[in-house]
């Protein structure tokens, strides 16, 4: 039986608890063996997703609280990292999985499902890929090929600062950093299991499903010189500021897990802060100033007026709880103002977040 | 100079419920579809199969504009379901141009690959390498049949 690399890093810094498991990518791919590692960060940090724009991040906040921010090669937005949470990565030879990307991630993410379980953890992969308890988030993951390697990226979270979480993101206003948090504290929640069970429940599920052998062992000397150049790598300047094509998010979106998410855009003088919930709007507060001038001006003699609060009231009102898709519908009956709050949402896209 | 082709139902070819373009030759290996525009530059985009194995589309990334590419190494990554992933290129080469629209919009990608979703433009280095690629339609076909048949007996993609 073949073996499957089990190593532990234990309590790492912030910097190598990134580019240790990205190592071992490098290495797999070069010919080491099936690798599950585990990493705790022994300092809280920001993470981004290999094309996000780091716009998405409060810089100054996270400068002014010692928080540094890497950016990783796997998917997904910017997160925030502290010593509550246990990362593991499983890595395989990219010929060792499924060639669809959907089927891979769903097979590398079930054993950690089950070795949740395995700990007294209700847990299990939803339809959307996200190991849950009910509808709440319990595991954070990303994923990638690294050369000719497949990493699956997770953590266990014993503790999750939600505040924290949301105060590191870059949000245009208080209305948007509340909303977020609220879904974030709704929908993202801690298991705080032993870490040692499920160090070892992983290892177990890990070895059962791909059919491995798990031997405890180390970064190769080769895997050492490339975390030294990673080390290297993941601090440059040049690397953090990612891709030529980290496009800046408009409108801002913030996904809190797979079908959560808060936008909040701007057109013409129309604003929409909303949050959508699997396709139904749950909470919007929608603005809009009318011209004083022009030809949407309020007629001449008479005095230029905003909507009524009442008549926005009534709008968020009326589009709390009804589709995406129907908004513009139900917008159409507050005349000009609805249309142009209507063209807002019509730029929200949560499918690609 | 134009590098506008059309590529659109009219010219696609249905193979296995997929719609190919069998005017371009194809990668097996990478599932990118070249095609030569006639000035010392080749066309690079996703075939159907790499496009749906992929998932939604979240971003799509390519390397500067004058990078030297190797055939089997990547000239941009591709997202999708938090999955990062290399898009591969079939040719060696000078990139000579990416796709903005796609960089912006990658669902162009999923809906018209074989047009307005196309990735990447390089110049050939090695004329040579367009013999590894399938360039027959009948071949085309063939290999394009197999790949579905295959992936669908392992579930890789839905009946």
């Amino acid at each position: 039986m073949a073996e499957l690399r089990v190593i532990d890093f234990g309590r790492v810094s912030a910097l190598r608890s990134q580019t240790l498991w990205h190592a071992i990518a490098y290495g797999v791919s070069a010919g080491s063996p099936p690798t599950l590692s585990f990493a705790r960060p022994a300092d809280p940090y920001v993470c981004v997703g290999f094309h996000r724009s780091l716009e998405e991040v409060d810089e100054e906040y996270c400068a002014a609280h010692g928080l540094p921010v890497y950016r990783r090669m796997v998917g997904g937005g910017p997160v925030y990292l502290d010593d509550n949470q246990l990362f593991f990565q499983i890595c395989l030879p990219a010929g060792a999985v499924s060639p669809s990307r959907l089927e891979a991630l769903r097979d590398l993410l079930v054993p950690a499902a089950t070795a949740f379980r395995a700990v007294g953890v209700d847990a299990e992969l939803d339809a959307d890929l996200e190991i849950v308890v009910g509808d709440r988030k319990i595991c954070g993951h990303g994923a990638g090929q690294v050369e000719d390697a497949v990493v699956v990226c997770g953590n266990l979270i014993q503790g999750f600062d939600h505040e924290r979480a949301t105060r590191v993101l870059r949000l245009p206003d208080a209305d948007m950093r509340a909303e977020t948090l609220r879904l974030m504290r709704r929908y993202v929640a801690a298991t705080p299991v032993d870490d040692d069970a499920f160090r070892d429940a992983m290892v177990e599920a890990y070895a059962d499903a791909l059919g491995l052998r798990p031997v405890p062992g180390e970064l190769t000397a080769i895997e050492k010189t490339t975390l030294a150049g990673l080390d290297g790598r993941f601090t440059s300047r040049e690397w953090i500021a990612g891709p030529e094509h980290t496009l800046r998010r408009r409108p801002r979106q913030v996904k809190v897990r797979a079908g959560v998410w808060v936008f909040a855009a701007d057109c013409d003088r129309a604003r929409v802060m909303a949050s959508v919930v699997r396709g139904t709007v749950e909470r919007a507060r929608l603005s809009v100033r009318m011209p004083t001038s022009g030809p949407h001006a309020a007629d001449p003699g008479e005095r230029p007026r905003r909507p009524e609060p009442v008549e926005l009231f009534a709008a968020e009102q009326a589009v709390s709880g009804v589709a995406l898709a129907q908004v513009p519908q139900v917008l159409a009956g507050f005349g000009t103002p609805g249309r142009q709050l209507a063209a807002v949402f019509a730029a929200a896209d949560g499918k690609r977040l | 100079m134009t590098h506008t082709q059309a590529a659109g139902p009219a010219d696609l070819t249905e193979v296995r419920g997929y719609g190919l373009a069998l005017n371009r030759m194809y990668d097996p290996d990478t599932h990118m579809w070249v095609q030569p525009l006639g000035d010392a530059r080749a066309r690079i985009g996703m075939d159907p199969l790499g496009v749906e194995t992929s998932g939604t589309l979240a971003q799509l990334s390519f390397l500067p504009v004058g990078t030297e590419l190797a055939r089997g190494r990547p000239f941009g990554q591709l997202e999708a379901a938090k999955f990062l992933g290399p898009l591969v290129s079939p040719m060696s080469g000078t990139l000579l141009a990416s796709n903005d629209m796609v960089a912006a919009d990658p669902a162009l990608t999923e809906r018209v690959p074989f047009g307005a979703g196309w990735l990447v433009e390089l110049a050939p280095s090695d004329p040579g390498e367009y013999a590894n690629l399938l360039r027959e339609p009948g071949e085309i076909s063939s290999w394009f049949a197999d790949k579905v048949d295959e992936y669908r007996l392992k579930g890789v993609i839905a009946e």
